[in-house]
């Protein structure tokens, strides 16, 4: 398993050993020590000609590099905040631009987010300006995620709800339900609203990650 | 009584227990519990205040957030500082301004010179009374004490905040140099005299003493 480690809020260090690979955001390689390859991956990631055509549709092809051998490889991207998460067999659900590197051996998929709430997943990508489609990772590794400003973890507790911001948004790990609430009143309407009329509604078990801005990356 | 901390330097986490704080129009990024948010206009309740929103221009666009549980609150990535008062005034840049107790009054007061160098207008907000604010700055904020005998000079773009018995002066530095483009780039000034506190950014707003 590769090892992420934070060398501070906005740079990782990751190891690499042979035999095993990792997944990185193309261009994302700061420096590297050690014998290290970096291969564009076309296919925007792991599972065929049919896993990519469904991130090209789902429009979650961010392109990817490979990195093989053996060092240690320092990343960082546009001077964004980085956040590793380790997952311990459950899935994350993070935009694909957010991703900055991730290890080799967890699963990646596209889902398809409207699915959650049928037409309010639709307004959800509207409003959230991301997409319908989110781009899934699982198993047992780390996966370093990108964010303006700082990221907390806030956990979600069977009857306690979580409510986000869709523009402050990252990602979220865990048995995790989401849906589009809306507290849109006729203040909202006539242009006199608080400016919180569309909210990320996360119930279930398991945590979401929130960036201390409403900023896109 | 609702608490403020920080999480991070960037992130401001209010516990409440069915009580309210005013904080900046869509600053919200996320909450567990139940939350209500309504729209306020900051310069005061009523009447007057609108009318004062109306002349000083200082139109902070607060909302109410009520409920029981955690809020949290940022704003584009900025530094966040709190602030303790206990029965005394804090005068703050409306645009810095992200987070008040519900017990805490807000008002408008006139600043002279200095808001027309900042380019903020002629006003400022007043916060009053007692318990916490939240205020923003670019980078980390540091609180420079200003003593009976200490005056402190600051430069326009680099102001926040101030709280204390303070009197502040404009202080302009433009000499016939500045007119043929020879300038320093620190024109305008802002000097306290008093007892009291500032709230200084290591970043500076585009203010007209930066062009000058």
């Amino acid at each position: 398993m590769a090892v992420f480690r934070e060398i501070n809020a906005k740079m990782i260090e990751a190891t690499v050993v042979p035999g095993q690979r990792l997944y990185s955001q193309r261009g994302a390689m700061l420096a590297y020590r050690g014998d290290v390859s970096f291969t564009p991956n076309l296919q925007g990631g792991q599972g065929g000609l049919m896993s990519m055509l469904g991130r090209r549709v789902a429009n979650e092809a961010t392109p990817l590099m490979t990195v093989e051998g053996s060092g240690t490889v320092l990343f960082g991207h546009g001077g964004h905040h980085v956040q590793v998460i380790t997952l311990t067999g459950d899935t994350l659900y993070v935009e694909a631009d957010r991703l900055l590197a991730f290890d080799g051996t967890l699963q990646q998929g596209t889902m398809f987010m409207g699915s959650q709430g049928g037409v309010m997943g639709m307004v959800r990508g509207q409003v959230s300006g991301q997409g319908l489609f989110t781009t899934t990772l699982k198993g047992h590794g780390s996966v370093a995620v990108m964010a303006h400003g700082g990221v907390i973890e806030v956990p979600i507790t069977p009857g306690r709800a979580v409510h986000v911001d869709p523009q402050a948004y990252v990602a979220h790990h865990g048995d995790v339900r989401n849906k589009l609430s809306t507290a849109l009143g006729w203040r909202d309407m006539v242009g006199r609203g608080s400016g919180e009329a569309f909210q990320l509604e996360l119930s279930g078990s398991g945590a979401v990650y929130v960036q201390a801005s409403e900023e896109k990356l | 009584m609702a608490t403020f901390r920080l999480q991070g330097s960037k992130m401001l986490a209010v516990d409440m227990t069915g009580d309210s704080v005013k904080a900046k129009n869509g600053s919200m990024v996320a909450y567990d519990g139940r939350m209500a948010f309504k729209k306020l206009s900051g310069g005061g309740e009523g009447i007057r205040g609108m009318v004062t929103r109306r002349i000083t221009g200082e139109q902070m666009t607060v909302m109410e957030v009520k409920g029981e549980g955690t809020c949290w609150f940022a704003d584009r990535a900025s530094e966040i500082n709190l602030v303790q008062l206990r029965g005394d005034k804090l005068y703050v840049e409306a645009s810095n301004l992200l987070c008040t107790e519900a017990g805490l009054r807000t008002g408008t007061t006139f600043t002279g010179m200095r808001g027309a160098s900042q380019g903020n207008g002629l006003f400022t907000t007043t916060v009053e009374g007692h318990g916490q604010a939240a205020l923003m700055s670019d980078g980390p904020a540091v609180v420079l004490r200003v003593g009976r005998d200490y005056p402190l000079t600051v430069d326009p773009g680099a102001y926040i905040a101030h709280q204390g018995d303070l009197r502040q002066s404009f202080q302009s530095g433009v000499t016939f140099r500045t007119f043929f483009g020879e300038g320093g780039g620190e024109a305008f000034q802002i000097r306290f005299e008093g007892d009291g506190l500032v709230y200084v950014q290591p970043s500076e707003r585009n203010t007209i003493a930066g062009d000058v």
